[in-house]
Order: structure tokens, then sequence, then C-alpha cells
């Protein structure tokens, strides 16, 4: 309960909630621009940070995430292209709907459904963290290693990609990792006579890489795609009939959205997609799906941002990112020096309380900021390319830059960017690369500490009750969908002869 | 035409070999490197050798590319436009630029990449071209206090 407070007292500061309000602006303003999604912005955002006090800092990438998560609804809505990809089955009934000139009427239901979806991840974000923590206090290496490698995992299932070239990109994240002095024995490994390498690479130039400069060169393959937005005189809040029809679809998927944060990697994505998934499974009205459902822009918004509170809870309970934007925002904690896991909650609970309520007050603010700014808002969609890119070309280069103030890191960021543009032109995700960069480091110190503490019997590792439990979940998150696939493709034909 | 299996022959089918392969040759060559890395005495070794976990990695990359080139049927991308290679280009260029000055190569980059994706403007060249490099550069310098690598025209503001 003190923890509680302290945090509550730590943000009531004039200056940081000014900051907070900023950066709920900005977070919107990145969510609405098409291009930039949440991921980039807090990669894009983090060097900005580098000088400031850790609360502030974490505080302000909290918010980008929070609010940008929101935002990508509006171009979803009023220019059928999702803002970030979280929104994409916004689009589906946001669209139609906003064609039938009820823009505001969809964006009101967005909002709507947005901030309870949050509110509700971040009270389950406030209870279930320090539990979980808890829970881990006791791990030992061997414990950690398999769930970071339940964590690596999990990455087969994300996004619509092959499993298998997931699975690859995150083991080159992992490879990445190696370079640099090896912490158990101070070897120098990959580091082709660059001192500066000696560290290892750096999250940030590779972030900004992978998610920034290779989305340039993804806009410029997609220059001849016109954007038409449609107008909306002002966002109108839901009507009491609206809400009989849609309660039951936020609160499911702010409960499905939360669960599929928590899962190490699955981020809003895949909770927006499953959201509106069973929004539209439970729903009265299932044909009205694809033509301008409120139900459906209910289960999808509720879903993604709920996700977003559910997917800190592994961040910092266990320093297992839940999202791809989480794992940015990961990387920005070890840069400001913090170490996530379960002694957050015991030596630095103020801070994460802190970041807990900041959350909460993003959730509201974007409410306000959303009705009130819609408009405002939609007009950025409508920003050239042209000029947009550079603006953000720059931005990356000088953030890449400035954390190490090193030439080498910017080209580090080039380099990732071109690698990062070809492996998602061969259908190779880049967020597995991120996450298993994050992840590589720890899961070798963890691996080196598991052989010194079974004396090189790793076998011994499979006779941990709670490490077996996460091989096994590990062996399901990689063979369980080939298992179903094989389960239900042969089982399709029978119901389809009615059998 | 059975549109569940893509076509088997010419280019589309070769990128589906050619990527894979590529994989595999990176890999061999991380994997001799990683031979080369210095071997510590059993009594310091703290559980694995510095190569091992890295080698472990390798093989795990390598085994997949293999299943990707044998099993993978994922249609080939369509070709590029010429924007992307042009804008590729210019990112090399950039990154050989920055050696004379980090901010000459910026603006030159922008206003390079904002032409050639169709801006004509001359305001909007300038914008991003002179404006946002010169704004960006004494916000990180005066109020972020990151000093930038020296340059012919970073000099003029450092001395």
């Amino acid at each position: 309960m003190d923890a509680l407070l302290s945090g509550l007292v730590a943000l009531a500061d004039p200056e940081l909630l000014l900051l907070i309000f900023a950066a709920t602006l900005g977070g919107v303003l990145v969510g609405a621009l098409p291009g930039l999604n949440a991921t980039t912005g807090v990669a894009l955002l983090l060097p900005f940070t580098i000088t400031m006090e850790p609360i502030p800092a974490i505080a302000i990438l909290i918010t980008i995430y929070c609010a940008a998560t929101f935002a990508g609804a509006i171009t979803a809505i009023l220019i059928n292209t999702p803002g970030t990809s979280a929104s994409a089955t916004t689009c589906l009934d946001g669209y139609p709907l906003a064609q039938r000139g009820e823009a505001g009427r969809a964006l009101g239901m967005a909002a709507v459904s947005s901030t309870i979806g949050g509110v509700v991840s971040i009270v389950c974000l406030m209870a279930a963290a320090p539990l979980l923590a808890r829970a881990a206090y006791n791990f030992a290496p061997p414990e950690y290693f398999a769930l970071t490698l339940f964590g690596l995992s999990m990455l087969a299932t994300i996004g619509d990609g092959s499993p298998v070239k997931n699975i690859v990109a995150g083991a080159f994240g992992v490879l990445l990792a190696t370079v640099g002095i090896d912490l158990l024995t101070t070897v120098e490994r990959f580091t082709f006579g660059f001192n500066e390498l000696s560290e290892g690479i750096g999250f940030v130039p590779v972030m900004i890489g992978v998610f920034g400069i290779s989305e340039l060169l993804v806009q410029a393959s997609n220059l001849n795609v016109k954007r038409e937005r449609i107008t909306m005189k002002a966002i109108r809040l839901p009507s009491r009939a609206d809400y009989r029809k849609t309660w039951k679809a936020i609160l499911r998927s702010s409960g499905i959205g939360t669960f599929i944060g928590i899962l190490p990697a699955e981020g809003a994505t895949v909770a927006s997609m499953i959201g509106y998934n069973e929004a539209r499974r439970w729903s009265k009205t299932p044909e009205e799906f694809g033509k301008g459902s409120l139900e459906g822009i209910a289960g999808s918004e509720a879903a993604n941002n709920s996700a977003t509170g559910g997917a800190m809870v592994p961040t910092l309970a266990l320093g297992i990112p839940g999202s791809p934007t989480a794992a940015v925002i990961l990387a920005g904690l070890m840069v400001h020096g913090i170490r996530p896991g379960p002694t957050m909650f015991t030596e630095q609970s103020t801070f994460a309380f802190a970041i807990f309520w900041a959350m909460l007050l993003v959730n509201l603010m974007f409410f306000f900021i959303g009705l009130f700014g819609a408009r405002l808002f939609a007009r950025v969609t409508l920003v050239p390319v042209t000029i947009l890119w550079p603006v953000v070309f720059t931005f990356s280069i000088v953030g890449a830059y400035a954390l190490e103030q090193s030439m080498l890191d910017v080209w580090i960021a080039i380099g990732a960017g071109i690698i990062g543009y070809l492996m998602r032109r061969y259908g190779f995700s880049v967020v597995p690369l991120a996450i298993g960069l994050i992840l590589g480091g720890m899961l070798e110190t963890r691996l080196g500490q598991s052989m010194v503490m079974l004396d090189e019997r790793w076998w011994l590792m499979f006779t941990r009750p709670l490490a077996l439990f996460f091989f096994v979940l590990t062996a399901l998150a990689l063979f369980g969908p080939l298992i179903w696939g094989r389960v239900f493709a042969q089982r399709a034909p029978v119901q389809s002869t009615g059998e | 035409m059975d549109i569940s299996r893509p076509d088997q022959t010419g280019p589309r089918a070769a990128s589906r070999v050619i990527v894979p392969l590529v994989i595999l040759v990176l890999c061999a060559i991380a994997y001799y490197l990683t031979t080369t890395f210095d071997r510590v005495p059993p009594i310091l070794k703290r559980g694995i050798q510095p190569s091992d976990f890295p080698q472990l990695v390798i093989l795990l990359i390598a085994a997949l590319a293999l299943w990707l080139a044998l099993r993978d049927r994922e249609p080939a991308p369509p070709p590029l436009p010429a924007t992307v290679y042009i804008t590729m280009g210019l990112l090399i260029g950039f990154s050989v630029l920055a050696l004379v000055d980090l901010f000459i190569a910026l603006g030159a980059f922008a206003v390079a990449m904002s032409a050639i994706w169709g801006e004509r403007r001359a305001w909007a060249l300038a914008l991003v071209g002179l404006v946002v490099p010169v704004a960006v550069f004494f916000l990180f310098d005066i109020v972020f206090e990151i000093r930038f690598p020296r340059g012919v025209l970073t000099n003029l503001w450092y001395g």
C-alpha cells in the first residue's frame, strides 16, 4: 500500500504531469500517422529520454505506447489504413461506418472501449505484476533459463508470418546478442577490432534501424498508394443503446487482451485479432461484422489497448517483454540502469507504481484528447510522405548517435534498417530479431549459470518442476500449432460433410 | 491452375532457394568465426566455452534455413520498385558522406530522398533539408548536451 501511494506521490509533480500530457499528444500523433506505430515511436523517442531521471523517462515511453495504440484507430476509421497494426481489425467496421457518415460515432466507440480496456488491464497489472514477481523471487538460473526460452519460443506464434521464419529471426537476434565480451569468460566475440563493440551491439540503434529505417524503405515501395480521408464533424460518445449492445464485447475483449498481453512476446495485434473474432462469435448480429458493426470496433479496440497493460506484467515482473513495444521499453529500462525482475517491487517499488499510475493517467488523458482532438489529429493523417519520412530519418539517425555518441551506432542503425527491410520483404518479421537481441544475453548468462550450478549436467534442469513446466510450455508454443493444425486439418472434411 | 501451389519454376522459385542459401553461407562464415574465439581453461570456463552458445544458435539457424529451402512454399515477393533501390543507394551514400559531416549528410539525404519520392515544392525541400536538421542539431546540442562528431559544418559551431 505504501508503494502504491509513494508511486502516486512521485507522479504528482506538475512538470511531470505536463510532460505526460505532451507525450500523450505526441503518442496520439505517432499512432495517427500511417507507417509510424507505437514501437517505432518509442524507439525514436528513447534517445530523447537519456538525460532524464528514470521515472519521467519511462513514463514518457509508456505514454507513447498507450496513446499510439489508441490512436491507430483514428486512421483505421477515417482513411481505412491502420495507424498501427493493432488497429487492422478496427478498419473492418470503422471505415464502413465512416463511409455511412458515422465516423464520429465509430471514433467515440473506439475511445470508450480503448479507455475501458486500458483501465481494466492496468488494474490487473497493479495486482498481478507484484504477485508474479513474488512467485519469481525464488527462481534459480535453470528456471530463468527455461522461462527465457519459453519467451523466445512464443516468437513462433507472433504476427501472420511463418513460425519457422520467426524463429530464424529470433535466433538471429540471439546471435547478435553474443557480439562483444562474453560476461562469463571475458573473451571477445565478433568484435572485428572495434572497441565500441566490446560492450555488445546497442539495443537502441538496432531498434531504430529495424523499426524506423526499414519502414522508410517500405514506404519507398508504397509511394503510389493514394489516401483519401473521410471528413467528420465531431466525435460522438456512444448512446445508451450502443452501450447495451457492446458492453459484453468490451469486457470480454478487455479480459482477452490482458491475458494475451501477459503472454511473452504476444502484443496488441494478436489481441485485437482474437478480441475481434470473439466479439463476432458471441454477437447476436454477426452478419453486421465487416459492414460497420460497433461491436467489432469495441472488440478490437478494447483488446488492443488492454494488451498494453498486460504486456507490462512480464516485462516488469520477469524482464521478459510482453510485446514488441514492451521490448523497446525494456531496452529503455536497461539504458536507464533499471533491472526489471522480481526485485523491482521490493527495491524499486516507487518507480514501478509511479509507472502504473502514469499508465492509468494516460488512458484517461487519451480519452479526452481523443474526444476533443480527433478532428485535429485526423488532419495529420495526410501529411505527405515526402515530408514525414525525411524528418523521421533525421530523428532516427540523431537518436541512434545520441546514446553512445558513436558514429558506429549510426552505421549499425542503417545496416539494421536495410537488413530489416530485406527480412520483411522475404517474410521474416523484425519483431523476433528485436526480442531475440534483448533476451539473448539473458538466455546465455542463465544457461552458463545453470551449467555451473548443476555441475555441467544440463539434463538435471528437467528434474526441476518449474523449469520442466516452462520447457513443456516451450514445446507447446513451438509444436502446438503444428499438432493442432494437423488435428483440425483431419477433422475439417468430416465436419464439411455434415457427419 | 492450382493457386494453392505457387509457381515452382523461374525466378520466383529461385528466390525461395536463394534466401535460405544466403542464410546458410552467413551461418558458415559465423561458425568459422566462432572457431577463432579464445578458449578458456576448464577451471575458468564457468559452465560453457565462449564459442559454445553462438555455435548452438548458428546450428539452429542453419537447420531451420535448410527446412525453409526444402519446405517453404511461400510465393516470392513482387519485384522492387526503382525508388527502393535508389533510397537504399542514398542510405549508403549518406553513410559515406557522414564521414565528412553528419549534418551535411542528413540535409543532403533528406532533400535527395524527398525529391526522388516526388516532392517538388521548394519550401518543403528547405524544411526537410535545412530547417529540420538545424533545429535537431540545436535541440540535441543545447537541450540534451549531445556533442556531435566534428565535421565541415559542425566545426563552425564548435570552433
